[in-house]
């Protein structure tokens, strides 16, 4: 390694974020460099210097007080609304009971989650992701109890990246979010991103990465029983 | 919350504001906090901080209240990714290491907001490289050239401040 690289990767070695090679390529170069082992030693005593004249502030009291008695209240509704989600299977089991007297479906298993449906959501274009928002938040009014997973690829995966907005200027981030805590589960095509060379850290938190979304997709219907749906 | 807080305080350079910052930012994140995985919780909720922290900035000085340390925030981001940063040799490597806290602290609050936040998350909160990308929006490699232009930024500064005192000017 040269004094270049060296001082390219300098402040990758000193915070130990370097592969193997490069720790061992930085090591050889300040061995045998006196001149980058001066910038070395400059760059740890920065780094020694901050560290030991810059403390890591504790949140006052009172705000932590004001914020966990908020956190608490917003908890104790999460617990009303996942019993609220338990009863509901009680509910499905009895309709399916009503529906299997009347013979029309003799031979669904008698388990009260097959009776949930089950969709699969299709995004593969750049302009339709808020209309398929709505369109999915819809369809859970209709259907709270329905599983769902979105599988976003080609240029259907733009809204699923940090900062992207819709037309009225809102963060898709917020609607996902919004979704994702009523259990819609998003899912992001692989494929796509490396072709379109999307960094994966520019994908936001809620969405799970999957190696292809079209085969994704299939297995949702074939293995899983999905029926699909296209935005 | 200590994480959130120390890097509100941080980023807005003021004990209400970061106060502020940290409620609104946990406001945005409870109705969502349960649905995260948990691995991702920690960048997640400090990146909705930072730019909560941003938010408010903006509005305080919308509102026309003065920042006295906000002279550079608006400065363009001058280094590309992977740019080579050369270092100054500095022979007073041991006069950095001693350089007082309050030297200190006062150039980290005067590093433009790209190049101060990176630090303080790297430094202060022990962010990885990758930690650093998910909350700051940046590639990687940015992260690195960042902390290494305001590492030399503050090596300067702190040299510069040592020789002044050395030469009694």
């Amino acid at each position: 390694m040269n004094c270049r690289d060296t001082h390219r990767l300098l402040n990758g070695y000193v915070d130990a974020e370097l592969d193997p090679a490069g720790v061992l390529g930085i090591e050889e170069h300040l061995q045998a460099c006196p001149r980058c082992r001066a910038l070395y030693a400059n760059l740890r005593a920065v780094q020694t210097a901050v560290r030991r004249h810059t403390e890591f502030r504790t949140a006052p009291a009172s705000l932590r007080a004001r914020l966990e008695a908020r956190y608490a209240r917003a908890r104790g509704g999460a617990k009303l609304r996942s019993w609220l989600t338990l009863a509901a299977p009680g509910l499905a089991a009895l309709l399916l009971a009503v529906w299997l007297a009347f013979g029309n479906i003799v031979d669904r298993p008698n388990d009260p989650a097959q009776t949930r449906a089950k969709v699969v959501f299709q995004i593969s274009q750049g302009g339709s992701a808020s209309t398929a928002l709505r369109n999915l938040a819809n369809h859970l009014e209709a259907s709270p109890n329905a599983t769902v997973v979105v599988v976003a690829h080609n240029e259907g995966v733009d809204f699923l990246l940090r900062g992207a907005r819709d037309e009225s200027g809102q963060l898709f981030e917020a609607a996902v979010m919004k979704l994702k805590s009523r259990g819609v589960d998003f899912r992001i095509c692989g494929n796509t991103l490396v072709r379109r060379q999307i960094d994966t850290a520019k994908i936001i938190p809620g969405a799970t990465l999957v190696p292809s979304g079209v085969a994704e997709i299939s297995r949702l219907q074939t293995q899983e029983g999905y029926a699909y749906l296209r935005l | 919350m200590d994480a959130a807080y120390s890097l509100a305080s941080w980023l807005t350079r003021n004990e209400a504001r970061a106060e502020d910052a940290v409620q609104e930012a946990y406001l945005r994140a409870f109705r969502f906090f349960d649905a995260l995985r948990g691995d991702d919780a920690r960048p997640w909720l400090l990146g909705i901080v930072r730019n909560t922290c941003y938010t408010l900035l903006e509005r305080d000085r919308e509102s026309g209240a003065p920042d006295e340390f906000d002279e550079e925030s608006h400065r363009e981001e001058t280094v590309a990714p992977g740019a080579v940063v050369s270092f100054p040799v500095n022979p007073e490597t041991a006069a950095i290491e001693n350089a007082d806290r309050q030297l200190v602290q006062q150039y980290l609050r005067g590093l433009p907001p790209e190049y101060r936040e990176v630090v303080v998350l790297r430094e202060i909160n022990d962010c990885s490289y990758k930690e650093i990308a998910a909350i700051a929006e940046i590639p990687i490699g940015t992260v690195m050239s960042r902390l290494a232009r305001g590492r030399r930024l503050l090596q300067r500064a702190l040299s510069e401040h040592m020789e002044r005192k050395d030469t009694g000017t």
